[in-house]
C-alpha cells in the first residue's frame, strides 16, 4: 500500500536489469565479433598489407589477451568495459574512450536537436489536426505525418542541402558545424521522427475525443481549450515517453547517415572509419555505447512513466478501492 | 418530501418535435414532451429507441454531424439553435450532466479535485478555497464521508458507487434547475443502484432538481419519476403520469415492455407444477459441490473468492448463483467447468470428479457440459460464418462425418429458433439477440447434459432477453438439459430457476428453492438484495392510493 517504497522497490529493480542487459550486449558483440573464423584481431595485425612488425604486435596479444581462450579474452575485455576502458585503437593506438568522448558530442548536438525539432513539429501538428477548422486544410494535414514517413531522411538531407545551401546558400556545406547547418542536418533527422510521434498523438487525441469523460467534462461547461489541454491532450501525451525513448535510438542511427551527408564529424565518422580499417575495438566501444544508451533511455522513460500516470502508481489496480460504504444498511437490517 | 403532483407547474423543458439524423438515417423522429420544474421524467426505451440521443440533443452534445429539427424550448430559448458559444454557459450551470458508466466518465490521470474545481468554478465564488469548501460540502451531501481524501484520490482508487456519487457531486455543485442523468445506474451493483437512486432521489427535493431519467428499465422508471415517454425506434409510443403509464398501458408496445419484465413477471416461465418441486429431487445429483474453495493470492494479501461453498443440482433442473460483483459466482462457474482448480474441496458431475483428471478426460468430461458467455458482441469469431461458429466443437471433438456434422448443425440451429439462412452470414449481419443464440447452438452441437449460462442476457435489452429465456425454457424440455445460471439480475433469475445460491464475497449467504427464499428471506443480506429490486409492486399500490399519482419514494436513511 506504500507507494512510494513500491516505486522505489521497481526503480531499483529496472536499473539492475538494465545493467545485466547492457553487460549482455557487450558480450553478445564481442561473441560475434569473435565467431567470425580466426580471431579477427590476430588476422587483421598479421596481415603484411597493415604494416605491423613482430615487436608491435607482441604487447597488443599480451594487452588483449589474444593467445588466451575467447571466454577468457571475454573476462578481461569485460571487466575493462566495467571500469570504463574501452581498449586502445589499432589504427590509432590511442585509447578507445578518449576517441568516443571527443566525438560523442557533436553527434549528441545533432540527435537532441532533432529530438526537439520532432516533438515541435509532432505537437503543432497534434494541436493542428483537433482544432483547425476542417475548411482550412484539416484532411489534408492529417495525410502528413503518413507522407513524411514514407520519406527517408537522407533524401530530405538531400533536398534541404540542394535548396537551401546551394539554392538560398543559407547555409555552406564547408563548414558543417556552424548554427544553420547543424538545424537544416537536425530538421532532416527530426522530420521522420516526428510523422511518427504526430500519428501516434493525433490517434490517442480522436481517441480521448470519444471517451466518455471527455463528453462528460464538455458538460461541464469547459471551454474548448481547458477541453483539450486538460481532458484530450494530457491522456494523450502518455505514450509519447515511451515513444521518445524508442526515438532516440532512431535518431543515433539516424545521425549516423545525417552526419555523413551534411560532412560532419561524429560517432558517425568514428564507426565509419573504425569499419574500414577493421578496427574492432572501436566498432566494439562504438556498438557497446549505443546499446547502453538505449537501455537508459528506456530506463527513463519506464521510471517517469508512473509519475505522470497514476494508475501506475498503485499496485493492487482496481483491486482495492477505498473502503466502499458498507454494503448491508444497518437500518435496512433492523427494520 | 413527497410533493402532490400538481398540474399547475411550470414547464421548464419543453421538446417539441424533435428530429435527429444522421446522414439518411433518423434515429428520433418527431419526439415532444415537457419536463415541469422539480419533477422528474423518465425516458423508457430499449437500445435504438433515441433515448440517450434526446438526452445529448438537451445537453448540446450531438456530434456536429446530426441534423435536428423542431425545438427544445428552455427559458425561452431554443437549445437547438444555440451555437456551442452561447451554449456553453449553460452546461453545468443549468444543465448537469450524469453520465451512464462511472468507470470511465472521469479523466483517469486527474485527481477528484481537479474534476471538482471545474464545476466549483461555475459558482463564481472568490478564490481556490471557496472552492474547495463548496466543493468538500457537495461531496459530503452525496454522502461521501471523507471529502478531503476523495478529493486528492484519482478515479481509479474508487469503487463504482463512490464514483457515481462524485459525479452526481459534479452535476449538482453548480446548482443547475435541470439533470440530465442518462442510465445512472446500469453499470452498478443492485445494493449500490439503490442507494445512487435515492441520493439522486432525495438531491432532487432538497435543492428543487428537475431530472430527466433516461432507462431501460420500465420499473425503475415507475418507482422513481412523475411521468414517462416510452420510445421505440426513436419514435414516442407513449407519454403520460407514471402510474398511469404503469397501470394502464395505451401502446401495444408498453404491454410487451411490460410483459417482457422479469420484476413484472416472476412466474412467467415456470409452471406452477414445477414449482411446486423445485426443492425435490430424485436419485444422486448430476452435480455435487462440496465445500469448495478458491484463493487468488493478490501478493499482499490472499483473496477467497470462493470460500466453503456446497451445493448440488438434480439432472434438468436449473439452478441459480446469484451475487453481486465480487461475489465469487463466476469463479464458481469456471471451477465447475474445470477451467481451474479449487484449493479444497471437491465438485462431480454425473458423479466424476471434475478435477485431478488428465487433459484428455477433462476434455472427455466437458463435452457434457458446456458454456455460453455473457456478451454474444465478442463471444463469436466476427471472421467466422454462422455455420463454422456452430459446428466448431464437433469439428474440435470430430464427430461423425461431414455430412452428420451438417445436420447436427442445421438441428441446433432451428431448436434455438434460429432460420438456416442465418448459416451463411457472420456475426456482424446479426441482431444481439440472434448472436446470443448462435451462441447457445453452438454449446448445443455436442448434445451437453448441461449448460453454464454465465449472465447470458445482461448485454440484451428485455424485450431479446424474454425471447432468449423463452428459448432456453423449450431447450430444457425437449432435451433434457440441467442448466446452472449466474446471474446478477436477481428477478431474472426468479423467473427461470428452480433453486437459487446467494454468494457474497465468497461466501454462501443462503440457498433453497426460489420461491422460499424469494418470499422468505432468512438472511438480512438476501433481504436487502431484494428491497434492492426496483420496487414494481410497491409502485403499483403506491399509485393506486387515491391523491398522490407521484409514486412513493423508497425511504433513505
Amino acid at each position: 500500500m506504500n507507494h512510494r517504497s513500491n516505486y522505489i522497490g521497481y526503480a531499483i529493480a529496472r536499473l539492475a536489469q538494465s545493467i545485466v542487459v547492457i553487460a549482455l550486449a557487450y558480450t553478445f558483440t564481442f561473441l560475434i565479433i569473435n565467431v567470425l573464423p580466426g580471431d579477427p584481431i590476430t588476422n587483421m595485425l598479421l596481415d603484411p598489407e597493415n604494416g605491423f612488425s613482430p615487436a608491435d604486435i607482441e604487447p597488443i596479444i599480451a594487452y588483449y589477451g589474444l593467445d588466451k581462450p575467447v571466454l577468457e579474452q571475454l573476462w578481461i575485455a569485460l571487466s575493462r568495459f566495467v571500469v570504463g576502458d574501452l581498449g586502445i585503437s589499432l589504427r590509432s593506438n590511442l585509447p578507445v574512450s578518449g576517441l568516443v568522448l571527443s566525438a560523442l558530442p557533436s553527434t549528441l548536438v545533432l540527435a537532441l536537436s532533432a529530438l526537439a525539432v520532432a516533438l515541435v513539429v509532432a505537437f503543432l501538428l497534434a494541436f493542428a489536426s483537433q482544432n483547425l477548422p476542417p475548411r482550412y486544410g484539416q484532411g489534408l494535414l492529417r495525410l502528413l505525418p503518413a507522407a513524411s514517413l514514407s520519406v527517408p531522411a537522407f533524401i530530405i538531407g538531400i533536398f534541404l542541402i540542394q535548396i537551401f545551401a546551394f539554392q538560398f546558400g543559407l547555409f555552406r556545406i564547408t563548414s558543417p558545424n556552424s548554427f544553420a547547418a547543424t538545424a537544416f542536418a537536425a530538421i532532416a533527422l527530426g522530420i521522420p521522427v516526428s510523422a511518427q510521434i504526430a500519428e501516434v498523438l493525433i490517434a490517442n487525441l480522436d481517441h480521448e475525443a470519444r471517451q466518455e469523460y471527455f463528453s462528460v467534462a464538455r458538460s461541464r461547461g469547459l471551454s474548448r481549450f481547458e477541453l483539450f489541454a486538460h481532458h484530450q491532450f494530457r491522456p494523450s501525451s502518455l505514450p509519447v515517453v515511451t515513444m521518445i525513448a524508442l526515438a532516440i535510438g532512431e535518431l543515433l542511427g539516424g545521425s549516423l547517415i545525417t552526419e555523413s551527408i551534411f560532412g560532419r564529424t561524429g560517432i558517425g565518422s568514428l564507426v565509419q572509419g573504425a569499419v574500414s580499417s577493421q578496427d574492432y575495438p572501436v566498432i566494439q566501444a562504438v556498438v557497446s555505447l549505443a546499446a547502453a544508451v538505449f537501455v537508459i533511455v528506456n530506463l527513463i522513460a519506464d521510471l517517469v512513466y508512473p509519475l505522470l500516470d497514476p494508475r501506475l502508481r498503485t499496485r493492487n489496480r482496481g483491486r482495492e478501492p477505498l473502503a466502499d460504504e458498507p454494503l448491508v444498511d444497518t437500518e435496512a437490517v433492523a427494520k | 418530501m413527497n410533493m402532490p403532483y400538481t398540474i399547475d407547474l411550470p414547464d421548464l423543458l419543453h421538446v417539441e418535435g424533435l428530429s435527429v439524423s444522421y446522414g439518411g438515417e433518423t434515429v428520433v423522429q418527431n419526439a415532444s414532451f415537457a419536463l415541469k420544474k422539480g419533477q422528474a421524467l423518465a425516458l423508457i426505451g430499449e437500445s435504438g429507441s433515441g433515448k440517450s440521443t434526446i438526452a445529448k440533443a438537451v445537453l448540446g452534445l450531438l456530434p456536429e454531424t446530426a441534423r435536428t429539427a423542431g425545438r427544445i424550448s428552455f427559458k425561452d430559448r431554443n437549445l437547438l439553435e444555440l451555437s456551442d458559444r452561447v451554449f456553453r454557459p449553460l452546461r453545468g450551470r443549468s444543465i448537469g450532466f450524469v453520465p451512464q458508466d462511472p468507470q470511465n466518465a472521469l479523466n483517469p490521470v486527474r485527481t477528484i479535485g481537479a474534476h471538482a474545481h471545474e464545476s466549483a468554478r461555475l459558482l463564481d465564488l472568490s478564490g481556490r478555497t471557496a472552492e474547495r469548501t463548496a466543493i468538500f460540502e457537495t461531496l459530503e451531501l452525496v454522502g461521501l464521508s471523507e471529502p478531503e481524501r476523495i478529493y486528492r484520490s484519482y478515479p481509479h482508487e474508487l469503487s463504482g458507487g463512490m464514483l457515481q456519487r462524485v459525479l452526481i457531486g459534479l452535476a449538482v455543485l453548480p446548482r443547475p434547475e435541470v439533470i440530465v442523468a442518462d442510465e445512472p445506474t446500469s453499470a452498478l451493483d443492485v445494493t449500490i443502484q439503490k442507494r445512487i437512486l435515492d441520493l439522486l432521489s432525495r438531491l432532487r427535493s432538497s435543492l428543487d432538481l428537475s431530472l430527466l431519467l433516461i432507462t431501460h428499465d420500465l420499473a425503475l422508471a415507475a418507482e422513481r419519476a412523475d411521468s414517462v415517454v416510452v420510445l421505440k425506434g426513436g419514435e414516442v409510443q407513449e407519454t403520460g403520469p407514471s402510474s398511469r403509464v404503469f397501470l394502464k398501458p395505451s401502446s401495444d408496445y408498453t404491454r410487451k415492455l411490460q410483459n417482457d419484465v422479469p420484476s413484472l413477471n416472476p412466474f412467467r416461465f415456470r409452471t406452477a407444477e414445477r414449482r411446486a418441486n423445485a426443492g425435490e429431487g430424485t436419485g444422486d445429483p448430476f452435480i455435487r459441490v462440496q465445500s469448495v474453495s478458491r484463493i487468488f493470492d493478490t501478493g499482499d494479501r490472499q483473496v477467497r473468492a470462493v470460500d466453503d461453498v456446497s451445493f448440488s443440482l438434480q439432472s434438468g433442473r436449473t439452478h441459480a448463483l446469484v451475487g453481486e460483483s465480487g461475489s465469487g459466482k463466476t469463479t464458481l462457474a469456471r471451477l465447475l467447468l474445470g477451467l481451474d482448480t479449487p484449493d479444497s474441496g471437491a465438485i462431480t458431475v454425473n458423479g466424476q470428479r471434475v478435477h485431478g483428471r488428465s487433459t484428455s478426460a477433462l476434455r472427455d468430461l466437458r463435452r457434457d457440459l458446456q458454456l455460453v458467455y455473457q456478451n454474444p458482441f465478442t463471444s463469436l469469431d466476427p471472421t467466422w460464418k454462422v455455420k463454422s461458429i456452430v459446428r466448431e466443437p464437433l469439428d474440435r471433438y470430430a464427430i461423425g462425418s461431414r455430412q452428420e456434422r451438417d445436420e447436427r448443425v442445421h438441428e441446433a440451429i432451428s431448436a434455438v429458433g434460429l432460420s438456416e439462412d442465418l448459416l451463411r452470414r457472420r456475426p456482424a449481419a446479426l441482431s444481439g439477440g440472434q448472436r446470443q443464440r448462435v451462441a447457445i447452438a453452438r454449446a448445443l452441437t455436442l448434445r451437453p447434459k448441461m449448460l453454464v449460462l454465465d449472465e447470458p442476457t445482461s448485454a440484451l435489452d428485455v424485450t431479446v432477453q424474454a425471447g432468449i429465456v423463452e428459448a432456453l425454457f423449450a431447450l430444457q424440455e425437449r432435451f433434457g438439459l440441467t442448466y446452472l445460471f449466474v446471474s446478477h439480475d436477481l428477478s431474472l433469475v426468479r423467473q427461470v430457476a428452480d433453486t437459487v445460491s446467494v454468494l457474497r464475497h465468497g461466501r454462501l449467504i443462503e440457498q433453497g428453492p426460489v420461491d422460499q427464499i424469494f418470499e422468505n428471506p432468512a438472511e438480512p443480506y438476501t433481504r436487502l438484495l431484494l428491497e434492492s429490486i426496483p420496487a414494481a409492486n410497491a409502485a403499483q399500490s403506491a399509485a393506486a392510493q387515491p391523491g398522490y399519482a407521484r409514486l412513493s419514494l423508497v425511504k433513505t436513511a
